[in-house]
């Protein structure tokens, strides 16, 4: 009686796990592959197919960022996210797209329209957040 | 000076007005001229930071064996390496390969990215640096200084922090961090770095107690116009330490002495250059710093030979670039700039490059280990005795990451190091292990942990 109670639970947890859909929200060390890979930071929240977000991309003077604030969607597996960089001397967005793993990282497109950069792929782990 | 019969104090000194110069280890300083036991032989300790990793801890470089030797234990061939400059010294060389430095890494968002503001003050700590701007700046006591207070007390100075490129930019430096995490490898405690003297100047003035009565550039010129050494000042002290020594020990004495003399020389030669209106490659170095790399490089390191001969100090902490470095170094055969070579894209002609400018930086190793090779210290010399550590916190700097960071180890410190290995770390070792078994190898043995170790590393 107990076995099969725990089967049952058991059985339940495994299809409780296998349906939660995948969630990225958190904290990503993301690399945006220039002519070297610069580390930025991902940071998302995942409401539904709602994504909210930032990056922190650096700006010419070296050594300092600017924050984005990003809006978009994740549906099936895979999502765009959008935004303007205030401040700018010029109206400037930031595209991203990207998709999940296997392996839980991510991997996707960056682009910021009008600034020579073309489109740069990226790369993204989870960050271990540390104290 | 304080001569007791035939026996001669470990620290007398010649002296003179406004010139102190401690001395080498004359027989005459050992009982019936024994030269040093075991037990009493000191360890000297020089840790080399370079900034920006090695092209060999990129996929590609490492596959290439462009740091680590393919081979492990004591079959290893340099030729493919930056590290083949120090063929002549294999014996005394230990390669430890394949560790990371994960406090380097960013533990938090805002952290991300700021990796050339973190590296250096993790190298020595393998700590992990508080993001702050301000004054409140925190990682952890360095390897240096672990060293140099427990063993360093009892020299006149118990360390020296030296380095090669402006390190005395105050403020913050760039994604929240202060600049005393770039400037210096060396922590007294957690909460305060120490500054790295960028002129041999100072560091010769430093070590042989010189008393300068004159700082201005003209009167700085007349000095050099009259042309004296120190070694003037203290001639009359230098003629009666002679009078009681023997042969051996004059020889000695006379070989050390002209060796300062050759080093003050240089420096009064670059001071000479720096202030006759020249154009400067550094204009806004010190007089005493010379535009040469390399030049620059190996006075420190003479300097500090002459610091371990004198038993001044037993510690050097010695930066070598600052990160973000632009500088080039058209000695290397390659003419690109430090950093932007080491951000190679992964491309294998770029790593290519960017290893040319890894060896010619540890191409400046042989150099001292050649002039330590050639110092005698007791009954052996002072490589024996020496310990030597060399790397990095960055690993591939065009990834900004921190595994398979470049580390080696020359020099047998005392016998704690057999030399000629090459130990190859199991993947996610922590550099801090090795560091750790290097303290206990070298005394600091009662401690159980180091920075983020995890354990120890069998060496």
């Amino acid at each position: 009686m107990i076995k099969s109670f725990i089967g049952i639970v058991a059985l339940a947890t495994n299809l409780a796990v296998a349906a939660d859909p995948p969630n990225i929200t958190g904290t990503w060390n993301m690399g945006l592959e220039g002519d070297h890979v610069i580390p930025v930071a991902l940071v998302l929240k995942q409401d539904g197919p709602k994504l909210t977000g930032t990056i922190a991309l650096p700006t010419q003077n070296a050594g300092n960022r600017v924050e984005v604030k990003l809006s978009g969607e994740f549906a099936d597996g895979a999502f765009k996210l959008s935004g303007t960089i205030e401040g700018a001397k010029e109206p400037t967005t930031v595209a991203i797209s990207g998709k999940l793993l296997d392996d839980g990282s991510m991997e996707g497109k960056f682009e910021m329209p009008g600034h020579g950069h073309g489109t740069m792929s990226w790369t993204a782990e989870r960050l271990k957040e540390r104290k | 000076m304080y001569i007791t019969g035939t026996h001669l104090s470990r620290r007398a000194v010649l002296k003179g007005f406004g010139a102190t110069i401690a001395l080498p280890f004359l027989d005459a300083m050992a009982p019936a001229g024994r030269g040093l036991r075991a037990d009493q032989r000191k360890i000297r300790l020089i840790c080399v930071e370079m900034v920006h990793g090695s092209a060999g801890s990129s996929l590609i470089g490492a596959r290439k064996n462009l740091w680590a030797p393919a081979g492990v234990g004591p079959d290893f061939d340099l030729a493919p390496t930056s590290l083949r400059a120090l063929a002549p010294f294999r014996d005394a060389l230990t390669i430890v390969s394949n560790t990371d430095c994960p406090s380097a890494d960013p533990f938090t968002a805002s952290e991300i990215g700021g990796d050339h503001f973190r590296s250096s003050a993790v190298f020595l700590t393998q700590a992990h640096p508080k993001q702050t701007k301000g004054a409140d700046v925190q990682a952890g006591i360095s390897l240096d200084q672990l060293y140099a207070q427990r063993f360093g007390q009892t020299t006149p100075l118990p360390s020296m922090q030296v380095g090669i490129e402006n390190g005395d930019q105050g403020g913050g430096c760039g994604y929240g961090y202060s600049c005393a995490y770039t400037d210096t490898i060396s922590w007294a405690s957690p909460t305060r770095p120490l500054p790295m003297v960028r002129d041999p100047r100072v560091v010769f003035d430093t070590l042989f107690g010189v008393l300068r009565l004159s700082e201005s550039p003209a009167e700085r010129r007349e000095q050099l116009a009259l042309d004296r050494s120190i070694l003037d000042w203290v001639q009359a002290s230098t003629r009666r330490l002679q009078a009681t020594l023997g042969p051996g020990d004059r020889a000695r004495l006379s070989d050390y002495l002209d060796n300062v003399r050759e080093v003050e020389r240089r420096i009064r030669a670059v001071e000479a250059f720096s202030l006759s209106g020249e154009v400067r490659e550094q204009p806004e170095a010190p007089a005493g710093v010379p535009d040469s790399f390399s030049d620059h490089v190996k006075l420190m390191f003479d300097l500090q030979v002459l610091a371990f001969a004198s038993d001044v100090t037993r510690v050097f902490a010695f930066k070598l670039g600052r990160d973000n470095s632009n500088r080039t170094y058209p000695e290397s055969g390659f003419a690109g700039a430090f950093h932007p070579t080491s951000h190679h894209s992964g491309k294998e002609a770029k790593i290519l490059e960017f290893a040319m400018l890894n060896a010619y930086h540890v191409s400046m190793i042989p150099y001292v280990l050649e002039k330590l090779k050639n110092t005698p210290d007791g009954d052996r010399h002072l490589l024996d005795n020496t310990v030597l550590l060399y790397g990095s916190a960055m690993g591939d700097s065009n990834q900004h990451n921190h595994k398979r960071v470049p580390f080696f180890i020359a020099g047998h410190g005392g016998g704690a190091f057999k030399g000629g290995q090459h130990l190859k770390a199991a993947n996610g070792t922590p550099l801090a292990n090795v560091m750790l078994s290097v303290l206990h190898k070298i005394g600091v043995d009662d401690i159980s942990s180091f920075g983020d170790s995890e354990g120890t590393f069998e060496m």
